[in-house]
């Protein structure tokens, strides 16, 4: 019994954690920001697709699905809005340095933090699907009992992934990316605007935070809350550097390995559940200790 | 006569380069400190001061290991958490005084200090900041963990700690002496710990260790055993990081988990960048411009200043603290990326030092040949 | 007889790209040798091997007897190589001077400095040598380029090396700088004369007038060993430089 569960649950977070790491992949890949706020953005998600069920309840009345689901495209939609004015206004300035990336968006995080303190003050919104859906009715794979929001979050993340492959693979856009996440001065004497495509990066890479966010408090147990953004945070910064800072790829391996750990400690391990967030952080550590470029890591750090 | 010509021009161009703020600057800060007590300052604005000497001692180890050598630090907590867990356990298992737990703690924080180098020494910019970061905060973790809640108290730490100065009477609404006994202690703490660390910052050391900074590979073609360096630079912050845990946990009596937390680990980044990375006195500043900033200005004086034009502050101002203050960390961060200090310090000697230094050189070396040749 | 410097069938792959093709030579105290050849052909790669930055995948490289392969890069500097690099790599932050003592700092080159003699002193001396001395409290970020040679040189000799690897020194220089460094180096060899010094460079003209032997190297393998002289009239060498004669 274990065993099954600890296979279906690790599956679906899984995918949904490959989700949350591209997104944080791709912004470091393509503009070398390492965005410590990534873990905001997805605490953003929830909190935004709170606030429009229960507007769009209140509007319409509650318990219908369709309606969720426009609040979940326009949640998304709204926080890869956030995403670029967060990039213009406080990363634009410095993004050739690191260090003071990292305490800007550092800041950055604590600000949101802080101001969602100030408008929902310290309680803990539930995020769910309407009651009445389909989405709660559970049914049985493998002998456990999974609801069908959790199998939705499953297929939307994985094909979500899929197209996003694609996109980044053979659309103009996403080969841009990769033009400039290799060379950024080649690129941009291709005539490629990086400045744009950064902001347009950022925008993709919240949403994707965002979504997950979405997907995983309303299929699980979670409630919002102001200090949400710290576990995801650290759960991208362990799966990207399991599976390489800017791979797409290991951000789909390192996404399972992690997210099959994290159930693993969680079932298994007696008291787990509270010292599950651990888990990502002894995989980074022992990544980065023992093969720093993960497992499909772009960038080398060469000697000369 | 030479050997002294050349030491004039070696301290006046470290200090072009190197940051050392008008040395007056520097007696004046130290005096006004030393006389505050004087001052009928309420033991409230005492431990304002005190908070930040040992903030500052904090930063300053945290930026000798990231300022000077180039490690991105960004789980300084770690050391704070083991001292402070440190002396905190020798206290609850053996009831050992204050002046035995300290160093001991001081001894396990270097030994600590030296084994996570190792790991740390091949790993490089991002990647070390993460590796750094995540050390704390795992074992921040398993020290909530329920079954270890007996040894490590859990959410609430280990608490009953003895206080520093509890010999001394009882505080009167007056005057409290055990807080001005504090003060003091902390104040001559900092400066033990500033004086120490800048004497190694000016030294050939710390010469070398800035090439490690600049360079590694250069300085690895120097001949310079770099591993050997960084380690030393790894257990100097780390010793003086572990004295600030310990110093705090006695202070205010309790040792827990947002000891090794991340807002810790995060303090003396900020703060150095407010003061001025890789001077010594930067961080220094830093954490008293935080500490102002913080306790007093947002806790102190905004309310009163409310109350004077009879505006009321919103429940929720709490909360807006730490947004207003980040916010304002941002913008001096976007403004100034080298820390705000320094920033005054080279305007300053762009004015003064700059202009002769440029004969300077050349005039040395006139003199310096005159001599030879006599 | 030993060689200060024995190189056999050094190799070394990146990939599918052989950079250096079982290269062998060997280099005797107090000579000074170029190493010449078109773009590509593997001479910083050589010149990586053999200072330590670089592990090769067969072959031997051995300093005064003694194998040096797999040695730390700290560890070969104080047995005795200094190299320059190609692209400098000054300490910026650093002054002038104090750039050089950091090469006085490491255990080499601190035995040198007897107690009459302070670091500075030392500097000094090292600075003259290479014509730095009114640069010396300049921050090294704000020195020009060619000066900026000068220190690397300044800084490899601060060890008092045994053998001398400099990486196109005269990269970049004007007349004027080559000539002066071309009478530098000359005159450091003449100072010092069990010192081997290997020099990489493109300029011919300034490379062929201080050297007593040159090495050819072309996509990493050597074809030519000789004066000069012999050089400058060897055919292959001149195929690999110009193209084949039409």
């Amino acid at each position: 019994m274990l065993i099954e569960q600890i296979i279906i649950f690790g599956a679906i977070s899984s995918g949904v954690y490959a989700l949350l790491a591209l997104g944080f992949t791709l912004i470091y890949g393509v503009s070398g920001v390492t965005n410590l706020a990534h873990g905001s953005f997805y605490m953003l998600g929830a909190y935004m697709f709170f606030v429009l069920s229960s507007f769009f309840d209140d509007l319409f009345g509650s318990g219908m699905v369709s309606t969720s689901i426009l609040a979940l495209i326009l949640a998304v939609i709204f926080v890869g809005i956030v995403g670029i004015l967060t990039y213009r206004i406080a990363i634009h300035p410095i993004v050739g340095d690191q260090v003071a990336v990292m305490v800007i968006t550092v800041c950055l995080a604590l600000v949101f933090q802080q101001s969602v303190l100030l408008i929902f003050g310290p309680t803990f919104p539930p995020v769910r699907w309407p009651e009445g859906s389909f989405l709660v009715i559970s049914t049985a794979i493998l002998g456990v009992t999974v609801q069908y929001s959790r199998i939705l979050a499953f297929v939307v993340s994985l094909g979500l992934f899929s197209s996003l492959l694609v996109f980044i693979t053979k659309t103009k856009i996403g080969k841009a990316m990769r033009a400039v996440s290799q060379d950024r001065e080649v690129a941009m004497l291709m005539g490629i605007n990086t400045e744009r495509l950064y902001m347009l990066t950022m925008a993709l890479s919240a949403m994707l935070a965002a979504l997950a966010s979405i997907l995983i408090t309303t299929s699980t147990s979670m409630s919002a809350g102001a200090w949400m953004w710290l576990y995801p945070l650290a759960l991208s910064f362990s799966i990207v550097i399991l599976g390489g800072l800017g791979s797409i790829k290991g951000s789909l391996v390192g996404g399972f390995i992690v997210g099959y750990a994290e159930q693993t400690v969680a079932i298994v391990v007696p008291e787990g559940g509270a010292i599950v967030g651990v888990v990502p952080l002894v995989i980074m550590v022992i990544v980065l200790l023992s093969r720093p470029k993960g497992l499909f890591g772009k960038r080398v750090e060469l000697e000369e | 006569m030479v050997r002294r010509y050349l030491r004039t021009c070696y301290s006046s161009f470290t200090a072009h380069v190197f940051d050392i703020p008008p040395r007056f600057m520097v007696f004046l800060f130290l005096i006004v400190l030393l006389l505050l007590p004087m001052a009928e300052l309420s033991p409230y604005y005492l431990s304002i001061i005190i908070q930040a000497n040992v903030l500052a001692i904090f930063a300053v180890s945290w930026d000798l290991l990231v300022g000077r050598t180039g490690q991105i630090s960004l789980g300084h907590a770690i050391f704070f958490g083991i001292g402070s867990y440190a002396t905190a356990l020798l206290f609850k298992y053996y009831g050992l005084p204050v002046w035995i737990t300290i160093p001991i703690a001081l001894l396990i924080g270097s030994l600590a200090a030296f084994l996570l180098g190792f790991p740390c020494l091949r790993v490089k910019g991002p990647y070390l900041a993460l590796v750094t970061m995540a050390f704390p905060l795992i074992i921040g973790t398993i020290l909530k963990w329920s079954p270890l809640i007996p040894i490590f108290g859990g959410e609430f730490g280990i608490r009953g700690l003895p206080a520093f100065f509890s010999f001394l009477p009882d505080p009167t609404p007056q005057v409290n002496y055990q807080r001005i006994a504090e003060y003091y202690l902390t104040l001559f703490l900092l400066f033990v710990s500033s004086v120490i660390i800048y004497k190694i910052a000016k030294s050939k050391t710390g010469i070398v260790l800035v090439s490690i900074l600049d360079d590694e590979l250069a300085s690895k073609a120097c001949g310079i055993n770099v591993t050997k360096y960084k380690l030393m630079a790894f257990m100097i912050s780390g010793l003086f990081g572990t004295l600030a845990g310990c110093v705090q946990t006695h202070l205010l009596h309790v040792a827990n988990p947002p000891n090794f937390g991340l807002t810790l680990s995060f303090a003396p980044v900020i703060i150095t960048f407010l003061g001025g990375i890789g001077t010594i006195y930067g961080p220094i500043v830093g954490a008293f411009i935080y500490l102002i900033l913080d306790k007093y200005l947002l806790t102190d004086l905004l309310p009163k200043l409310c109350e004077y034009f009879n505006v009321t502050l919103p429940d929720e101002f709490e909360y807006a603290k730490l947004l207003i203050f980040t916010l304002i960390v941002i913008i001096l961060v976007i403004k100034w990326p080298r820390g705000v200090a320094k920033f005054a310090t080279d305007k300053l000697e762009d004015l003064e030092e700059a202009r002769d230094l440029d004969e300077r050189g050349p005039r040395i070396w006139k003199r310096y040949k005159r001599k030879e040749k006599n | 007889m030993m060689h200060l410097l024995q190189i056999e069938n050094l190799t070394k792959r990146f990939g599918g790209l052989i950079a250096v093709n079982n290269v062998s030579f060997h280099i005797d105290e107090g000579e000074m040798v170029g190493i010449i050849g078109p773009n590509g052909a593997g001479k910083t790669t050589l010149f990586n091997l053999i200072s330590g930055f670089l592990n090769p995948d067969s072959g031997t490289v051995k300093f005064k007897g003694g194998n040096i392969i797999g040695l730390a890069t700290h560890k070969i500097v104080n047995n005795g190589i200094a190299r320059t690099f190609q692209v400098v790599r000054p300490f910026r932050h650093l002054p002038v001077i104090a750039n050089v003592m950091v090469a006085l700092k490491s255990p080499r080159g601190a035995r040198k400095i007897e107690w009459i003699k302070t670091f500075e002193r030392k500097a000094v001396d090292m600075l003259e040598d290479v014509g730095l001395t009114e640069l010396m409290l300049e921050p090294a970020e704000n020195v020009g380029h060619g000066d900026l040679k000068r220190l690397e040189m300044a800084r490899a000799l601060a060890t008092e090396p045994d053998l001398l690897m400099l990486d196109e020194p005269f990269g970049g220089l004007n007349p004027l700088e080559t000539d002066f460094l071309m009478k530098s180096i000359q005159r450091v060899h003449l100072d010092h004369p069990t010192r081997g010094i290997i020099i990489v460079e493109h300029k011919l003209y300034a490379l062929m007038q201080i050297v007593q032997r040159v090495i050819v190297l072309h996509q990493g393998e050597k074809i030519a060993e000789g004066t000069p002289e012999e050089t400058a009239k060897n055919k292959k060498v001149i195929e690999v430089y110009m193209g084949k004669a039409m």
